[in-house]
């Protein structure tokens, strides 16, 4: 940011007029933004859609020397419309939809949803259940940080530091195949529960799992957390002030990187999170460097919350009374029965679910009539960081927009939906 | 609260952390912790509860179209055989298994079957005779491989084909049939006996009234009747 | 011309493992010329060792093994399937394959003529400095500047890296070809500084005075201008943590974006032959050039053996680089060329006139 001042504001009329294609390829920046870039004497560099650091998105991004100057998103290359297709589907049919946008996150999505049928129709849910609930939500949040170290990673062209993470989150992947019997989209959670019980063997299998990732990060953590490049290149780099975070709408670690200690998961506790010891790990630079550690610090935390639950996960059904089924511990058989002719009161539900990557709204409008959402009102953290990830850029070098990039975690299909 | 600093970086700290990150590298080219499984020599060891390909039972399938409504991909069209029976278009099952778990008689059975390519798309649509059979895979693997968790992960090789179709029990579904609960409601449209995929329920006329009749032995509790009457007229009750 | 192949067969390389096969060869006739040609000292050291037929050697173990090495640290096999019996060494050949039959694309804005020239012209630099590199008794010339010389022709390579970035007429290629300029100058003065170093030490520019005195080696003497040369070589050849104006996240390639087919391959081993060369002159001025255990067999075989195989182990230790760092950006890997690297590129010059006037050595 220092150097920006240094570089001297020059203008001189350049007979070069923006080429054609700006407005025939449906760039959505103005036209005058790309003539007064050329008069400038600006660069004008698009990051993506087909680039190796962007990601299914573009970042336009003006440029003065190596600084940058302006980046606007052109997001919406992976919009899905899930909001509409919601629309068209069973309430149960939805829980396997609405968990794609951030696949390996799928039990905070599922949850999320899940406790918005929960809350309109008053359902109870049995304890067991609640733990076995947080149990995937934790192991997603572990997953998902994992895959985002990977991806800061590789941005900055640490291989090792790329493959390690996506190996120890395959460890993940076993536990979520032995629980779900699927390896990502687990579609596990139902309202009333979840569709089965997780006998002993699996539990105790989980626990070696997460020794053994704590083992492997140790690694990870020499090769990878503290080398002195990594810490080179994020230290200092996209500073996102705590006044600046809040302005923005920042959510998640990315906010509490920032120093603003706001976790839904103890504001408006879910679930049995109340009776779980964890901590929440707040920063207080807001630069990518601890952005990055917030989130090693929450996988600690996840997996210490993971034996946690563990230990005290109690005996007793997996489905709610409430809920017409065979059995109480397998949904196998009753699933139709049980939970094809769910219909909302009237009314708006909202829930707020603490995902890997911050704040997780669903609000569904039910008529009271259909059994399909009349509206189904979601708001992923991607989304909701995207303008702090862009307002970040600003004043940095282009090579650190990988490197900011990386340290948001942003992932595209999550923000466009 | 948990406070998060990062440390400053003085020049012994940097050399340390460089040798460090030097340390691990080398120490992983003399001990690598490989964890690849060279598949499809080798194949990993899945759960019993994996959701991989449909195989169908057509006797035990009481037509009742729960895993066709159900289906959250649309990918299940129930088509007329001996009754009406499902068929799975493969380009649109998203493996959700909610099918498998909403069929009552376990006439769907879930498979550890996770590789399987089709030619062309109309071939992925498989038909309920073809899920009958496990469908033939060619399998190259010779070696189950498990990852065994305790400290580290260790790749226990197996000699041994795994079975890809595991053993497994139908709900245990209480018995129920088919009645009028509702007589009173009855407005002699006849579409239950229309739509009974059993011919269980059978239509007597009487003067103006009309006497249904329940064929008890047939009624395979589909609830089809319960579901396509106007009135709510049929209902299940306990055997 | 009997006088030509008379002139040859005095100046052949000796080995005493292949002469009976090559006294037979010399009595057939037209086959006696290009035996004896292949043989001549001078055409021996440009064409086999440690000249094209080592490059190409270098290009296709190195770059399986570079992804193998990696491959290992991160938990992975690396290339297998191609070649399976033997651990995927044909990978190489497979990939050179697909980019020898993949089409070139010249995209419209491109300057076509410099775009498609600038890579094969690349070879120029590359095969220049080996004619001055010796291997004992196999040289081709000699002469006592030829140190100078190898350094001043290496420093060619990046001045076409940069016109291939100018040619490519790309936003990325451009802010590579930028970055390679930076670093260019981040990186020579050291390097030279550190030659210079080692010239001061030896008192001569000869391969052959430097690898004579020898008998300790370079890198025990002075082994600050090595630590000097060596980084200086990593960001030459722009390997992590200095792949900067390759830098495929941030801009795709850099210079090479526009590359495709047997062009990319060709522009993607540059960055390999220019690490062969400078380890080879590694191995001059620190390693002890071809000094080693005398194999009475390969005769005058054995001097570029040792070199190459000095040369080669270099390589070898130096890709495990890829598997530890991250890259630095551009301003920090100048700050380092410029503040530190240059600073002890200065004491060893210092330590070497200490070394040169306390009178270590012989």
């Amino acid at each position: 940011m220092t150097g920006m001042k240094e570089v001297r504001e020059m203008s001189i009329e350049v007979p070069v007029e923006p080429p054609a294609e700006y407005e025939s390829l449906f760039i959505p920046v103005p036209k005058e933004f790309v003539e007064d870039a050329y008069r400038k004497d600006d660069f004008i560099v698009f990051i993506g859609p087909q680039h190796p650091g962007s990601g299914h998105m573009r970042i336009i991004v003006r440029l003065k020397g190596d600084f940058i100057v302006e980046a606007i998103p052109d997001p919406g290359y992976v919009h899905r419309s899930m909001e509409k297709l919601a629309e068209n589907r069973l309430y149960v049919q939805n829980i396997p939809l609405l968990e794609r946008p951030a696949i390996m996150d799928f039990g905070n999505y599922n949850l999320g949803y899940v406790r918005v049928i929960e809350e309109a129709l008053d359902i109870e849910v049995p304890e067991r259940a609640q733990y076995l609930r947080v149990l995937l939500a934790e192991l997603g949040r572990i997953g998902t940080h994992l895959y985002d170290a990977g991806i800061l990673a590789v941005f900055m062209g640490h291989t090792t530091g790329f493959m390690w993470p996506f190996a120890v989150r395959e460890f993940i992947v076993e536990a979520l195949t032995h629980i779900t019997g699927a390896r990502i989209t687990g579609s596990f959670i139902i309202p009333g529960g979840v569709r089965r019980d997780v006998d002993e063997k699996v539990l105790r299998m989980i626990g070696r799992i997460i020794f053994t990732i704590e083992n492997r990060l140790e690694k990870f953590e020499r090769v990878f957390i503290r080398n002195p490049t990594v810490v080179a290149r994020l230290k200092d780099v996209g500073v996102l002030t705590r006044e600046e975070a809040i302005k923005y709408g920042v959510v998640g670690p990315f906010l509490r990187a920032s120093g603003v200690e706001y976790d839904v998961r103890r504001v408006e506790s879910y679930e049995v999170y109340d009776d779980l010891d964890f901590e929440i790990p707040v920063g207080d630079d807001g630069d990518g460097y601890t952005r990055f550690l917030v989130r090693v610090e929450e996988i600690a935390q996840s997996m210490s919350i993971i034996r946690q639950v563990i230990d005290r996960i109690p005996e007793g059904d997996v489905i709610s009374s409430d809920i017409e089924a065979i059995s109480r511990n397998d949904i196998r058989g009753s699933f139709y029965d049980a939970l094809a002719k769910i219909t909302l009161p009237a009314g708006e539900y909202t829930t707020l679910t603490e995902a890997a990557r911050g704040t997780l709204l669903f609000s569904v409008l039910s008529d009271g009539a259909s059994n399909v959402p009349y509206r189904l009102r979601f708001v992923t953290p991607g989304w909701m960081y995207l303008k702090g990830f862009m307002e970040s850029l600003k004043g940095e070098r282009l090579a650190d927009l990988q490197a900011i990039y990386g340290s948001f975690g942003y992932f595209p299909p999550e923000a466009d939906r | 609260m948990k406070k998060i600093k990062a440390e400053k970086l003085g020049l012994t700290e940097s050399v340390k952390r460089h040798l460090e990150a030097i340390g691990v590298v080398v120490g992983e080219v003399i001990v690598p912790s490989t964890i690849t499984i060279h598949y499809p020599r080798e194949r990993r060891k899945l759960p019993d509860n994996f959701r991989g390909l449909i195989l169908f039972d057509s006797k035990a399938c009481i037509s009742c179209f729960r895993c066709a409504h159900i289906c959250p991909a649309n990918a299940i069209v129930m088509e007329h055989r001996i009754a009406y029976f499902p068929s799975i278009d493969y380009a649109k099952c998203i493996f959700c298994h909610f099918c498998v778990d909403s069929c009552p008689t376990g006439a769907l059975r879930p498979t550890k079957i996770h590789d399987f390519v089709y030619k062309d798309m109309d071939e992925m649509v498989v038909h309920s005779e073809e899920m009958v059979e496990t469908p033939e895979i060619v399998r190259e693997d010779s070696f189950t491989v498990e990852y065994v968790f305790d400290g580290d992960v260790q790749l226990v090789k197996k000699k041994e084909k795994e079975e890809l179709v595991p053993e497994v029990k139908p709900p245990e579904r209480p018995p129920k049939v088919a009645a009028a609960l509702n007589p009173e409601n009855c407005i002699s449209c006849r579409l239950c006996v229309a739509a009974c995929p059993t011919f269980a329920i059978s239509a007597k006329e009487e003067k103006t009234k009309i006497i249904l009749e329940i064929n008890v032995d047939r009624c395979t509790a589909c609830s089809i009747c319960n579901k396509i009457c106007p009135t709510s007229t049929l209902g299940l009750v306990d055997r | 011309m009997p006088g030509m192949l008379e002139i040859m067969v005095q100046n052949m390389v000796n080995i005493p493992l292949i002469q009976p096969l090559v006294d037979v060869l010399l009595k057939i006739p037209v086959i006696n010329y290009i035996v004896a040609l292949i043989l001549w000292r001078p055409i021996f050291a440009v064409l086999i060792i440690p000249g094209l037929g080592a490059i190409m050697l270098v290009l296709m173990i190195i770059v399986w093994w570079e992804r193998k090495l990696t491959a290992r640290v991160q938990w992975r096999v690396g290339p297998l399937e191609v070649s399976r019996p033997i651990g995927g060494v044909m990978q190489v050949m497979a990939d050179g394959m697909r980019y020898f039959f993949q089409e070139v694309i010249v995209h419209r804005n491109a300057h076509a003529i410099y775009f498609i020239q600038l890579p094969i012209l690349a070879f120029l630099p590359v095969l220049l400095p080996i004619l001055l590199i010796p291997a004992g008794p196999v040289y081709a010339i000699r002469s006592d500047y030829a140190i100078p010389a190898i350094v001043a022709l290496i420093a060619l390579i990046p001045v076409v890296i940069i016109a291939m970035g100018w040619a490519s007429n790309n936003r990325f290629a451009y802010i590579g070809a930028i970055r390679e300029a930076f670093m260019y100058f981040a990186y020579e003065i050291p390097l030279i500084f550190a030659v210079l170093a080692m010239m001061v030490l030896y008192g001569s520019g000869d391969p052959f005075v430097i690898v004579e005195k020898q008998t300790v080696p370079g890198i025990l003497l002075n082994p600050v201008a090595a630590l000097t040369f060596i980084i200086a070589t990593v960001m030459a050849t722009s390997r992590l943590p200095f792949e900067i104006p390759e830098a495929d996240q941030e801009i795709a390639f850099g210079p090479f974006v526009e590359y495709s087919g047997i062009l990319f391959g060709l522009v993607m081993t540059l960055a390999y032959e220019k690490l062969y060369l400078m380890s080879l002159l590694l191995t001059i001025l620190f390693l002890g050039g071809w000094n080693g255990i005398a194999i009475p067999i390969l005769g005058d075989f054995m001097p570029p053996f040792w070199l190459f195989l000095k040369a080669f182990v270099f390589m070898l230790i130096i890709s495990l680089l890829r598997s530890i760092y991250a890259r630095y950006r551009l301003d920090q890997a100048l700050r380092i060329g410029w503040s530190s690297i240059l600073a002890i590129s200065i004491i060893s010059i210092a330590i070497s006139y200490a070394l040169v006037l306390t009178g270590w050595l012989p």
